[in-house]
């Protein structure tokens, strides 16, 4: 429900195309209607995305695929399929569709966090993700 | 009526390969870990739907698209005889069962076209859209499928679930089919053995 609540606030305060500041101020506003005083930091987000959850074998972190750098090209670590960068300053069309942003959040969560990651979470990955240098 | 042989090998064996195929690629689509086996899975439903394509063309009198393809006043028309206390008996599929097939083989080769180029990153991200709509709407003419066989079990008194595991429906003596069509199968695991891999590289 909470998801859904989310898709929708996404979808109705943002247009279909959205950039990464507005995407991640979306998902911290939600957080902060849950965590009142909330702030997404790029710190706690690049300890999200470095941290081993090891709830998956071959995808214990978000590293596994995405490299040590949300700047770095990554590789499917099944299939070893190319994955362009995650940092929209390398990879412009990033964090820019709502919907793929949900849907990914909510495959990747799954399976690597082996739950779904909050409004906060996702706000801080966001942040740490476009603050990339 | 007794039972008769009415579905050859190359049928059923396509008919459960590509029920397995499906769930198993519906059931593995929203995980990374699990991609090679849901590609591999889609690829099986793929190869097995093309081949049938052409044993509907040459295969066993009921495995013929000639034999069980008719117009929707046909299908409309044995869907409401299904109301009456006793509708008419096909010993091959009925007109409706007849349309379920041809929107799943359509539906299997374009959800799996459309996966396949995606997954060989082939064109844009509207592709992926396609793919999980088209394989929405193969789900749900699957459910439909599933509900015909229920209904049509019961009003013929006849497991259909078991005659596509057999080969055997109630019919005619002069009506069976007569062989199993070994070679056929036969080719039939080759191509799909084949042609899965050769999708799924």
């Amino acid at each position: 429900m909470k998801q859904v609540l989310l898709v929708l606030s996404l979808a109705s305060g943002l247009a279909a195309a959205a950039s990464p500041q507005e995407l991640g101020a979306a998902y911290a506003a939600e957080a902060a209607r849950q965590a009142p005083g909330f702030q997404p930091s790029a710190r706690r987000g690049a300890e999200f995305y470095a941290r081993r959850f090891a709830v998956s074998e071959k995808m214990p972190a978000c590293s596994a695929c995405h490299t040590e750098s949300p700047l770095q090209p990554g590789r499917h670590a099944v299939t070893g399929k190319a994955i362009k960068p995650l940092a929209p300053r390398a990879e412009a069309a990033r964090f820019s569709d709502p919907a793929k942003v949900e849907k990914w959040f909510r495959r990747n969560c799954t399976e690597v966090v082996g739950r779904a990651c909050s409004a906060a979470e996702k706000a801080d990955f966001i942040l740490f993700a476009s603050a990339a240098l | 009526m007794k039972k008769i042989l009415v579905w050859d090998l190359p049928v059923r064996l396509g008919h459960w390969l590509m029920a397995g195929g499906f769930a198993l690629a519906w059931a593995t689509g929203d995980s990374e870990s699990w991609r090679l086996v849901h590609v591999f899975a889609g690829s099986t439903v793929m190869a097995v739907a093309a081949y049938r394509l052409l044993w509907g063309l040459v295969g066993s009198r009921y495995a013929r698209f000639a034999e069980f393809v008719r117009g929707p006043r046909q299908a409309v028309a044995y869907l409401k005889s299904l109301l009456r206390a006793r509708p008419p008996h096909y010993a091959g599929h009925n007109p409706a069962a007849g349309w379920a097939i041809v929107l799943l083989l359509a539906l299997a080769l374009a959800s799996g076209a459309s996966g396949w180029l995606t997954y060989q990153e082939i064109g844009g991200e509207w592709l992926e859209e396609l793919h999980e709509f088209l394989t929405g709407l193969m789900l749900a003419v699957v459910g439909v499928h599933l509900l015909g066989v229920l209904v049509g079990s019961l009003a013929h008194r006849e497991n259909l679930v078991w005659a596509m595991v057999t080969g055997r429906k109630l019919g005619e003596p002069a009506e069976a089919i007569r062989g199993q069509r070994l070679v056929a199968a036969f080719m039939l695991l080759l191509w799909t053995a084949v042609g899965a891999w050769w999708l799924a590289r």
